[in-house]
């Protein structure tokens, strides 16, 4: 079996949900590969299974009919086959026969992982994954719209004050950057010395910066007069002019797509209310209520984003990466609700999108013309006579409404699959192929007007050209989104939510702390990528931790006060990158201790890249079934004693013992309980090697230079950006990329526009031999 | 009524038996008969207070006549009571304008806030919930009562701002309800889904063409997934093409496009307004309505009358100035003549699956936030009713003394079998709800 059969095995394995901690029968992929030829399991199939089954299970016509294919554990089918086969003969095939050719059959053709791995690796067509629809319909709306400028490095909002209630420039006190909107005025004035405190108004404006994309909660408190615009120029998100019986909160909810700037406005006037104040609160996902950060804010001005508020069923990620390889009834009713959600939105900004008023002379044509470049953008390719035909002109037939007649060219467009799939080849349209390709690679959504024209003009084909446009590609915000994304999947940050701890265990970790861990986390991520560097190591070896005035005091770290973030340098033997980042280290422990199973699978699949099958028998972790005296790694060992345990855990728990200097909350010690913390084993590698680890640093560093652990950082990036299966793109594919790698230093950046220079160039007849192949 | 009769209510109406079926996920709009009578509440405000002397009528009793602003409600007198003597007596922050608006249906003071009328302390909105809301709350807690909205608040040339002065409908305390003035964005409440899902239909069969050509281009393998989506768009098609329990008894009303939500347009988005109540009753998906012209203070120029002063300014002229009266009697007059459609309308609306006409299960109230525009006086505000849906004896007219409006309210909450104790302001309710019957 090839080096990336094994890594698809790998990442298929993979999707089974470790995080319930099942322990026992688990082994390397190495260990199944070497263990292969001398399977006691196949001889035994091949003599006594075969001549009825097939030679691989596919069945025997007359005998017995039925491809041998179904979902039974191992154990079930080492049952059925003792007590049952062969059917001549049941004696002949007990114990640990049955067993063997139980395993045997389940791993090489009965299970659906194994049916899997037998499909040959192919470029499929496929639909718009939910994160892709989303950025889609967004930017399809915004390519009507001006180009944002930069959001550049100013943070706040720009603030002008005014010494009366209304906004008049005569009575303006002064402007400046407010860097969070958390002010308590009491009784007095804003600036005691310049304004009066009876009457005074304020405007603020600017961005707001989503990091991540869901739901966001808003709370805009004030016993005064407010009004909050949140990307929407026209209807306030918040209008309370009026106060009204003294303190009041304003709250809201809106969905943001993160890694974009969204337009924030708000005013504010105090007349004669007793007392001031204004805060502006956000609960963004995976974060808690607070002032909204001044990092997330700019002065920049930006235009509205349309967020479709339409939820969808969840893509397929059995693969390990989200993918739009099946459709359904709810998907077909979600896309038809977003695209009746996206019409009104057509309709509702109907002027500014066509540039054009109801009462115009020429309002049909331009309102027309506005519907041919919208299908136009939503296919990612010019539109021939007859598209144009069916998909707009013919819509708008004397009786209709004009309105009814936009709807139904959104409505058609929307839910076209020249709208809904990636990779409709047309073998004339190359060039909008490459660049299709390309953006969705990178943003996750469709080409630009550049990336559009430059299709049109022939100009993206040729690795050269393509790796031009990558990289002025990624400096677009949506492509530090999409990296980070990727990121966040490769950590497993994706699905993590509760880190909570006992309380009394350890005091001060609470849900404002663990966002602060996140955003720690977040800006190591994106320093270590966006660096000049740019430096895969970097994510591993780095010792410094970003820390606010909370994280500092609670990890007993000496700072100068301050609500902002800074790179605060450890000693390189206590912290090494992501591996003893507090975030991954609370993530995988129990509420009142270490788990260094949990730690151990992460570091394992992740960190190491080594595959982990799931274990067939569930061991649950119960603290009180040991002695208190013993330390968890006693515990463990102890746990995981038995042989059939430690195929796989002579692998996970060195690694998880490596961090065991790191409490459930991420803080270093020394001892745990009484006794002093041992982080040194002897951890042994796939090709036999040992390696001393003493703690997090060896691990990382270890890591740091291993071939397996850059082969399954190479893939997950590649899988999480193309979406479809690297082994499609042709053998050398997955070994070029690993030796570029290599070659640029681990180069993040290289990797990307590597990788996305494969999926772009990639011409469906390459691989036809593969594609052709007939599915077992 | 006599079959010819019906007919002509149902070509006026549009109603037809199409069916008309909703997307999924709508809440049933339970047309089946009712068990009870239905009761509905519509409340109709006109600014700026009245001409006293055009519109009480002098008599009390039953032998009255209607005075020059009335007089449009001739057909309906014998279904009509005048309430002449109901004061607001709230006090407390924010000028008469203010508090004359927000308390009128509240009926308990404003909170203290930052908006500074013409006179008076500044103020905020209203501490309590309104009468309409009140009735809206409790016809939805009950099953046999229960409609898709509750409560529809519609509004006739209302200024796109939010502050005491246009806001007389109150979910709680500090929750305004603002009035829907332009009638597209109501229709669209009412019945966007449904144009929705006609659109949706229309193309549908574009899609699956759509599909079929570019299912061609494909590999085998591929196509597989573009069969099953072809086989979703059918499924799709054939569900919305069944026919389906939940009818529309009445076709929405169809509106000419365009109609700008301005003051020229007045008069005809007035109209469209309450075509769109009237069906909406038809197809019960409300129970109360309110019906806003303008707001207090409002300054509608009527130049359809050919008058060019702002609705306000004018009111504000003394009693001697007769140019001025007049005008003013011409605008109240014609507000009333609005009511009067209101009412025809009504009143020419057989009852869906019940008896008589809507106007029979019906009550509308007309009110102003004055009782006289140039005194700004809370006392004898005009409340005229009119309608036979709350059991009260109509074709009179009353005249009190100086009696809190809040008994009104209580009354109309007794009417729908709703027996609160006090409505607002506690101590205003002395003497509980007006003896109406």
């Amino acid at each position: 079996m090839s080096q990336t059969r094994m890594l698809i095995l790998a990442r298929t394995l993979q999707a089974a949900c470790w995080i319930a901690l099942w322990l026992g029968g688990l082994c390397s992929n190495l260990e199944a590969a070497s263990a292969r030829s001398r399977d006691p399991g196949r001889e035994i199939y091949r003599q006594q299974c075969a001549r009825c089954h097939g030679k691989n299970g596919e069945g025997v016509p007359g005998e017995y009919n039925e491809p041998l294919q179904g979902d039974w554990s191992v154990e079930k089918l080492a049952r059925v086959i003792e007590r049952t086969m062969p059917e001549d003969a049941p004696e002949k095939c007990v114990g640990a026969d049955a067993e063997a050719v139980a395993r045997y059959v389940h791993q090489t053709f009965y299970s659906r992982e194994a049916r899997e791995r037998k499909r040959p690796a192919r470029v499929e067509v496929s639909r718009l994954t939910n994160r892709q629809f989303l950025a889609t319909a967004a930017d399809l709306l915004r390519s009507f719209g001006p180009e944002d400028p930069s959001v550049g490095s100013e943070r706040g909002l720009h603030a002008v004050y005014y010494n009366a209630r209304g906004f008049d420039n005569e009575r303006k006190a002064f402007e400046r950057v407010d860097r969070q909107i958390n002010f308590e005025y009491g009784t007095g004035s804003p600036e005691n010395s310049h304004m009066g405190s009876t009457e005074f108004s304020m405007q603020w404006r600017g961005s707001l910066l989503a990091d991540e994309t869901g739901i966001h909660e808003f709370v805009l408190e004030s016993p005064n007069g407010v009004r909050l615009w949140l990307n929407d120029d026209d209807q306030p998100a918040v209008d309370a002019w009026v106060a009204s019986g003294g303190a009041a909160d304003h709250s809201f909810k809106l969905r943001l797509i993160g890694g974009r700037a969204y337009p924030l406005r708000l005013h504010f006037f105090k007349f004669k209310d007793k007392s001031a104040s204004v805060r502006l609160l956000w609960k963004p996902p995976h974060g808690v209520l607070q002032p909204i950060p001044a990092r997330n804010l700019a002065t920049t001005r930006s235009s509205p984003t349309l967020v479709l508020s339409t939820s969808f069923p969840p893509d397929d990620s059995s693969v390990g990466y989200a993918r739009g390889v099946s459709v359904s009834k709810s998907w077909d009713e979600s896309v038809t609700q977003a695209a009746m959600e996206i019409a009104n939105h057509v309709v509702k900004n109907l002027d500014r999108l066509s540039r054009s008023q109801a009462e115009d002379k020429d309002r049909l044509a331009k309102v027309r013309t506005f519907c041919q470049e919208f299908a136009q953008t939503a296919f990612r390719r010019p539109l021939d006579e007859s598209l144009r035909r069916s998909h707009v002109t013919d819509h708008f037939q004397t009786g209709r409404k004009l309105d009814d007649a936009v709807r139904r060219v959104v409505l058609l467009s929307i839910k076209s699959p020249r709208f809904l799939y990636l990779g409709l080849e047309g073998a004339s349209e190359a060039g909008y192929n490459a660049a299709s390709r390309l953006s969705y690679a990178l943003w996750d959504s469709l080409p630009d007007k550049r990336l559009f024209e430059k299709a049109a003009r022939g100009e993206l084909n040729g690795r050269e050209n393509v790796v031009a446009e990558c990289r002025r590609m990624l400096e677009d915000p949506r492509a530090r989104a999409k990296v980070l994304s990727f990121l966040h999947h490769w950590l497993q940050m994706d699905h993590l939510e509760d880190l909570a701890k006992d309380p009394q265990l350890f005091p001060g970790f609470t849900s404002e702390l663990i966002a602060d861990l996140r955003t720690s986390l977040n800006l190591s991520l994106e320093d270590a990528v966006w660096s000049e560097s740019s430096d895969y190591r970097d994510l591993l070896l780095t010792p410094s931790l970003y820390m606010n005035d909370r994280l500092a005091r609670f990890y007993g770290v000496g700072v100068n006060a301050t609500d902002d973030f800074v790179k605060i340098p450890f000693d390189p033997r206590e912290r090494s990158g992501v591996v003893t980042h507090p975030y991954l280290l609370a993530a995988f422990s129990y509420p009142k201790s270490t788990s260094p199973i949990h730690r151990g699978v992460f570091l394992t699949r992740h960190i190491v890249g080594r595959a982990l099958r799931p274990p067939p028998i569930a061991v649950a972790f119960k603290d009180s079934d040991f002695s208190p005296d013993l330390s968890m790694r006693e515990k463990i060992t102890e746990l995981t004693r038995p042989q059939s345990c430690q195929s796989c855990h002579s692998v996970i728990n060195p690694l998880g013992f490596s961090l065991e200097h790191y409490d459930a909350v991420g803080r270093l010690r020394s001892f745990d309980g009484d006794k002093r913390i041992d982080a040194a084993s002897d951890y042994v590698t796939d090709d036999g090697e040992t390696v001393r680890l003493t703690g997090g640093r060896d691990l990382a560093e270890f890591a740091a230079a291993s071939g397996q652990a850059h082969a399954t950082f190479i893939e997950t990036l590649f899988h999480q950006l193309v979406k479809q299966p690297i082994a499609a793109y042709g053998p050398e594919v997955f070994s070029r990329l690993r030796e570029s790698f290599l070659a640029s230093g681990c180069n993040m950046r290289q990797l990307l526009i590597e990788a996305r220079a494969v999926s772009a160039l990639y011409a469906p007849g390459k691989s036809a031999a593969t594609a052709s192949k007939p599915r077992s | 009524m006599n079959a010819i009769r019906r007919r002509q209510f149902i070509r006026q109406l549009g109603v037809s038996t199409a069916v008309l079926p909703f997307l999924t996920g709508l809440p049933s709009l339970g047309l089946a008969s009712p068990v009870r009578p239905r009761q509905r509440l519509v409340i109709v405000f006109t600014p700026n207070g009245t001409i006293p002397g055009a519109f009480w009528p002098s008599d009390q009793g039953r032998d009255f006549k209607l005075k020059e602003i009335v007089e449009p409600l001739e057909p309906f007198r014998h279904r009509t009571l005048f309430l002449n003597g109901l004061a607001n007596k709230v006090r407390g922050d924010g000028d008469n304008h203010m508090r004359g608006m927000s308390c009128l249906l509240t009926g308990i003071e404003l909170f203290p806030g930052n908006i500074q009328g013409g006179s008076h302390t500044p103020a905020g909105w209203a501490s309590g919930i309104s009468i309409d809301q009140e009735i809206k709350n409790y016809f939805q807690s009950r099953p046999d009562s229960r409609t898709r909205f509750g409560s529809l608040e519609f509004g006739v040339g209302v200024t796109d701002r939010a502050d005491p002065w246009t806001r007389m409908s109150y979910a709680g305390p500090n929750q305004p309800v603002a009035p829907i003035s332009d009638p597209y964005q109501m229709f669209s409440k009412l019945y966007g889904q449904m144009k929705d899902k006609e659109n949706v239909q229309g193309i549908l069969d574009e899609v699956r063409e759509d599909l079929k050509k570019v299912r061609k281009l494909m590999s085998a393998e591929d196509r597989k997934l573009l069969e099953q989506h072809e086989s979703l768009v059918r499924q799709m098609e054939k569900e919305m093409s069944a026919p389906e329990e939940r009818k529309l008894r009445a076709v929405p009303p169809s509106f000419e496009e365009g109609i700008a939500d301005q003051n020229d347009n007045v008069p005809r988005l007035s109209r469209m307004q309450i075509d769109l109540l009237v069906n909406s009753f038809v197809n019960d998906m409300a129970r109360v309505a309110t019906l806003q012209y303008t707001k207090s203070v409002g300054q509608a120029h009527m130049k359809w009358l050919d008058i060019k002063d702002g609705h306000h300014s004018l009111s504000h002229e003394p009693d001697n100035d007769k140019v001025a009266q007049e005008k003013l009697v011409k605008i109240n007059k014609w507000f009333c003549a609005e009511l009067r459609y209101l009412l025809d309308r009504m009143a020419s609306t057989p009852e869906p699956g019940g008896e008589g006409s809507l106007l029979d299960n019906s009550l509308v109230v007309w009110t102003n936030e004055l009782g006289k525009g140039n005194s700004h006086t809370l006392d004898n505000i005009p409340f005229v009713l009119v309608g036979g849906g709350f059991g009260f004896d109509m074709g009179r007219s009353l005249k009190f003394e100086r009696v809190a409006h809040n008994r009104l309210h209580l009354a109309l909450a007794h009417a729908v079998g709703h027996r609160i104790e006090t409505f607002g302001k506690a101590s205003l309710c002395d003497g509980g709800p007006l003896s109406l019957g």
